[in-house]
């Protein structure tokens, strides 16, 4: 007999199985239907469909002696090299190439997660800070990736004078708590005499070694970098001519 | 559900909630197995209980089921209905001995009749065709759950399957050429 009997045999009876009236399973197999008949009678007929259950207290009754004698092994403790063998068995159990991915992508979205949370409350934290506070760096951080992910220019130059707004802020936030601190800003150069110039309403100290790049006018755009001093005055160390917008 | 492996681990260990959990995982189905086997709802309780009894003695012993507790579990059970049917051996009748007017496959009355009396025939088998035709027809086990529980391949199992029934038909009223 041969293997591709066996298997129409088994398929016939994975039919049978599944409902399909046997008359119908030998129609598929016209060929074999004079062998397979008998075989499909005696599968059909030898098969338990409601298979009797045992009363629930004889069930009961044995559970409880087996359980009983369950109760008088004594326990086992594992050898070392036993505890070794199952941590291993462990670890080859989770070295399937599912669960390697499973693991790397529940380890990266927590970590992805964890950042983002840590980014957002610190960001939220640093949102107040003034120059020369330990987390302001992390705003200017933020103010710099709101920036870069800002593509419309539009949009981006209304970004820069909200941050510039920001900058002024600070500083008369610092002038009024009398605190020092270096400082950047964007301002209209209102007037200019050789060494005290005012920008957007500040006054400004120029030292004799003071960087100034692009020959600003009255009524250009500069950029101040300097130092406040506690005194409230602003001593530059950079001024620079920006482009007219 | 807790896996089979992890489950025979604490097994070995005596865990008592995890040899909890076997009888009540494993206890119907093996007396379903014991009873289509014996057709004998007493006998195939108590020997159910002897199944489980008889995994305790192995742990007392140190010698635990090791690769698969299914398999092991049915082996057993198989052994002791194995045991339990030499002691009662009985004769079956042909079933053409069974009707006096002319049978048909068709005749629904005919094969309620026939059923029983097939099933009694299973124990004209070997063992082996015994415990293949009760775990595929009495236990509605597939082909691949029956070869992991023979710790056979799928092939031998249908060649089983096949020479069972083959042997089964002998005791049809239709002519079976089961050798091919």
């Amino acid at each position: 007999m041969t293997d591709s009997f066996e298997s129409i045999l088994d398929e016939s009876i994975s039919a049978l199985q599944a409902g399909i009236p046997i008359e119908e399973v030998l129609a598929e197999v016209p060929d074999y239907a004079g062998q397979l008949r008998p075989l499909l009678y005696a599968a059909m007929l030898v098969a338990d469909p409601n298979p009797q259950l045992l009363p629930d207290e004889r069930k009961e009754a044995l559970r409880a002696q087996y359980l009983a004698q369950a109760a008088t092994l004594p326990p086992v403790t594992p050898t070392i090299a036993e505890k070794v063998e199952a941590v291993f068995r462990i670890i080859r159990r989770r070295l399937t190439r599912k669960a390697v991915l499973s693991d790397l992508i529940t380890i990266t979205v927590t970590v992805f997660l964890t950042l983002l949370m840590s980014a957002l409350i610190l960001s939220f934290a640093a949102a107040d800070t003034l120059p020369g506070d330990w987390l302001y760096g992390l705003k200017r951080v933020s103010e710099e990736v709101r920036l870069a992910l800002t593509f419309n220019q539009a949009d981006r130059l209304a970004l820069e004078e909200n941050f510039n707004q920001e900058r002024i802020a600070e500083i008369e936030a610092l002038t009024q708590q009398n605190r020092a601190a270096v400082v950047q800003f964007r301002g209209t150069l209102d007037a200019r005499e050789e060494s005290l110039w005012i920008v957007e309403g500040f006054t400004i100290l120029l030292p004799d070694d003071v960087a100034i790049q692009g020959e600003p006018q009255e009524g250009d755009r500069v950029e101040v970098m300097g130092l406040l001093r506690t005194s409230n005055v602003l001593i530059a160390e950079t001024i620079k001519k920006i482009d007219q917008r | 559900m807790e896996d089979e492996a992890s489950l025979l681990e604490r097994v070995q260990r005596h865990d008592q909630q995890a040899l909890a959990e076997v009888h009540d995982r494993y206890f119907d189905q093996l007396y379903h197995y014991l009873n289509y086997r014996l057709q004998d709802p007493d006998v195939a309780a108590d020997l159910a209980g002897e199944v489980f009894l008889a995994l305790i003695q192995a742990l007392k012993r140190g010698s635990p089921p090791k690769t698969s507790l299914t398999g092991w579990l049915y082996a057993v059970a198989r052994n002791l209905a194995a045991d339990h049917i030499k002691k009662k051996v009985t004769t079956v009748p042909l079933i053409d001995d069974l009707v006096s007017d002319e049978p048909s496959l068709t005749d629904q009355a005919y094969l309620a009749q026939l059923a029983p009396t097939l099933r009694q025939a299973l124990h004209q088998l070997t063992d082996e065709q015994q415990h293949v035709i009760t775990l595929r027809f009495g236990q509605g086990l597939s082909l691949a759950e029956t070869a992991v529980i023979l710790d056979k391949s799928v092939g031998a199992v249908k060649a089983l399957q096949h020479r069972a029934l083959a042997s089964l038909a002998r005791f049809m009223p239709v002519e079976v050429d089961y050798d091919g």
